[in-house]
């Protein structure tokens, strides 16, 4: 029984010896991140759950061609960024419209009132992220969002890492212009 | 839409101290960082059932009949040809690995089936302790099969009685490094989507070649 602190190389093995029950361990560990990426490429929770259910049992499927175990999450958001492409590319549109990002959330009514301003901030960064060409959108997200160093951005994206810095930058630059285009 | 100033950007990147920034860059540094972290919520989903519901009817990563599998693979017969050609000689000089595909011939051991061939593996790995061939004919199972270096010149081979048709496969050398083979000729994407790739082999059946 391998359990739920052990480390990922551990768990993949445990795994790969025929305990299909421990991958829970792993969607326990990798299950929120990867939701929070691909509902903010995909813009719309729902396809997101679609596409990192579909990236997990594909990553369970494939387990065995995990070069690096060591580096797992890596190799997960590899396949949840690559299986958003897809989804993305099946809409024919880099752009994920704005009736798809998802509405704030409104807490008790005590809170209402800061929820709700709350929820107008959120909406209008996700406004700006989705104005975003997908290739900076989804930079932005791994630097900011999920707190990646470059290195770890260019295993999940293959990309080489001054293109990945000059994504990043870009990115920044349209973000600061179109939040201080609200606050004028 | 301007560029920034590098100071904000490296002050992003972690590579200078924000609080070096002059009032203005400071704010701007401080308007994305609030940005970024008011969409950085987690969703309040959960795939973990659907997920789990799904695995237990598909087959595991590797597990799933691959002990009968591996059986099958050591009780089977199986033929080990190695020609020397020019262009192996070549390759090897060149400090490059190749792959042979040939089909095996009359009197090479027990003959592979009908809708079998003959996978000869052969790699240029200089100082390396173990490389073994991983791929999908054997789920991409480490230590099944393995290549020798008998005689310690860095030439590495093997072989194998695999189904007729069209594999992905890669030599792991070492039990850690992964490496496509540079003279497979065909390679095709790993499919994870960093644009890695596996090499391509193609084993024609045994029979097909026979006169």
């Amino acid at each position: 029984m391998v359990n739920d602190g052990a480390p990922d190389v551990e768990v993949v093995a445990r795994i790969l010896g025929g305990d299909g029950e421990a991958f829970g361990i792993l969607i326990r560990r990798y299950e929120p991140g990867l939701l929070r990426f691909a509902t903010r490429i995909l813009g719309n929770p729902d396809a997101a759950a679609d596409a990192v259910a579909e990236s997990l049992v594909r990553a369970y499927r494939h387990l065995a061609q995990c070069r690096d175990p060591a580096r797992l999450r890596s190799w997960l958001y590899r396949i949840t960024g690559n299986r958003c492409r897809s989804h993305l590319a099946r809409r024919h549109t880099n752009d994920i419209s704005l009736s798809d990002a998802p509405p704030p959330a409104l807490a008790d009514n005590t809170d209402a009132w800061a929820a709700l301003e709350r929820g107008e901030q959120v909406a209008l960064v996700e406004r700006a992220l989705a104005a975003l060409p997908a290739e900076k959108r989804e930079a932005f997200v791994l630097k900011h969002v999920e707190g990646m160093s470059y290195d770890e951005m260019a295993a999940v994206t293959g990309a080489r890492i001054p293109t990945l810095k000059m994504r990043v930058h870009r990115a920044r630059e349209a973000l600061l212009a179109a939040l201080e285009e609200v606050v004028r | 839409m301007s560029p920034l100033d590098p100071r904000l950007q490296e002050a992003l990147d972690g590579e200078r101290d924000p609080g070096e920034l002059p009032a203005d860059l400071r704010e701007a540094y401080d308007r994305l960082i609030a940005a970024a972290h008011l969409v950085s919520a987690t969703p309040h989903l959960s795939v973990a059932s659907r997920v789990m519901a799904e695995i237990r009817h598909t087959a595991p990563a590797y597990h799933d009949g691959s002990v009968r599998r591996a059986v099958r693979w050591l009780g089977r017969p199986r033929a080990v040809t190695v020609r020397l050609r020019p262009v192996w000689t070549l390759a090897l000089a060149a400090g490059l690995t190749a792959i042979l595909l040939l089909p095996a011939g009359p009197g090479a051991g027990p003959r592979p089936g009908v809708a079998e061939g003959v996978a000869n593996f052969v790699g240029h790995f200089p100082g390396a302790r173990s490389v073994e061939v991983v791929g999908s004919f054997n789920d991409w199972r480490r230590g099944v099969l393995h290549l020798n270096d008998d005689d310690g010149d860095g030439v590495w081979h093997g072989a194998a009685v695999l189904p007729a048709g069209q594999h992905e496969y890669m030599f792991v050398v070492d039990g850690e490094r992964w490496v496509p083979d540079p003279l497979a000729g065909r390679y095709v994407d790993d499919g994870f989507g960093a644009g890695q790739q596996n090499s391509l082999l193609i084993v024609r059946p045994a029979e097909s070649s026979s006169p």
